[in-house]
């Protein structure tokens, strides 16, 4: 199954994520997950981000590699459940990093996205919502926005369960039999 | 205890007043209020704010929901749903943003009823089992 979890910053959609992973992975739990890690450590502030991630994911039965463009590079050796944290990262490195998509980043992401499913035995998709400050972007920056709203629409459109976390609590948008 | 979150200017201090009969004079300001105020009333709105204040005057911030929940577990919370933007470019409003979610995950997961509210209405996101008021209709009572 593919299922795509979004929120706000300090959402709790981390950690939604991985527990639904967790169960997802019920069947096959002596499998390991595998944990594709999208975020380029460039500070201080991004390891401890990235820090406070691996704590969360402890003990969870997951193998972690990083990701940070061409996503459809990924071959995976057995059939698992994969947990991609997160799209808006992956979105950013594909439009700015060196060798990434640039203008075709929406159609890379899809396309890795579609091979990645082709391989799991399930897809979950961390994404972020940043589309409903108020605030008045440049232009790169809403292209930014453009770019990722594009791909959540793609993966909510494919997906079968796809879920916006409040301060922790899913508000389930397609797919609620599911949970 | 409950909390009360949404967009700015959503009514959601007039929800919070209709839902629990609890008026805006008798709840503290996150904006102005004492810092030990929160811990006594049985009411707080713009808690964003305060949680902000805490964080600009170097007090400790990452424990408040825990402490919360110690002194006054009955409390009403009424908070701005933050994070819903681009990443923002100061280091103290990505701090802030985040940590406020942080604790509002807290307060959510130890509230008996999370209401979000748009447009002056709530919607019912979390309530107990049992509890027939607060989700039916997804609206307040």
């Amino acid at each position: 199954m593919l299922a795509l979890i979004t929120g706000g910053s300090g959402s709790g959609k981390s950690a939604y994520a991985e527990s639904l992973c967790v169960k997802l992975q019920e069947e096959i739990k002596e499998v390991p997950m595998l944990y594709i890690a999208t975020m380029y450590p460039f500070d201080e502030e991004a390891y401890r981000k990235i820090e406070r991630h691996r704590e969360l994911r402890k003990n969870k039965n997951f193998n972690a590699i990083e990701c940070f463009t061409n996503l459809e590079q990924i071959t995976l050796d057995r059939k698992t459940t994969v947990l991609l944290e997160c799209m808006s990262n992956l979105t950013a490195n594909e439009m700015y990093q060196e060798g990434g998509a640039g203008a075709d980043t929406v159609e890379a992401v899809c396309r890795g996205l579609d091979r990645l499913c082709s391989q799991a035995a399930n897809v979950v998709v961390v994404s972020n919502e940043i589309f409903s400050d108020g605030i008045e972007y440049d232009p790169e920056t809403v292209r930014y926005q453009q770019y990722l709203g594009c791909i959540n629409q793609y993966i909510a459109k494919k997906a079968d369960l796809a879920a916006e976390i409040v301060y922790g609590i899913p508000l389930i948008h397609k797919g609620e039999a599911l949970i | 205890m409950k909390l009360i979150i949404g967009g700015v200017f959503q009514g959601k201090k007039a929800f919070a007043q209709q839902l629990t009969g609890i008026a805006p004079g008798a709840a503290a300001d996150g904006l102005t209020c004492g810092y030990e105020e929160i811990f006594q009333v049985p009411m707080i709105y713009h808690f964003h704010e305060y949680v902000k204040r805490r964080i600009k005057d170097g007090l400790p911030y990452r424990q408040l929901a825990e402490e919360l929940l110690a002194k006054n577990p009955g409390v009403v919370i009424v908070t701005n749903e933050l994070g819903y933007g681009v990443v923002p470019m100061e280091a103290f409003d990505r701090e802030y943003r985040e940590s406020t979610g942080r604790i509002c995950c807290e307060l959510a997961a130890a509230s008996e009823e999370v209401w979000r509210v748009c447009c002056g209405i709530g919607t019912c996101i979390k309530a107990q089992e049992g509890n027939t008021h607060a989700c039916d209709g997804r609206t307040a009572k």
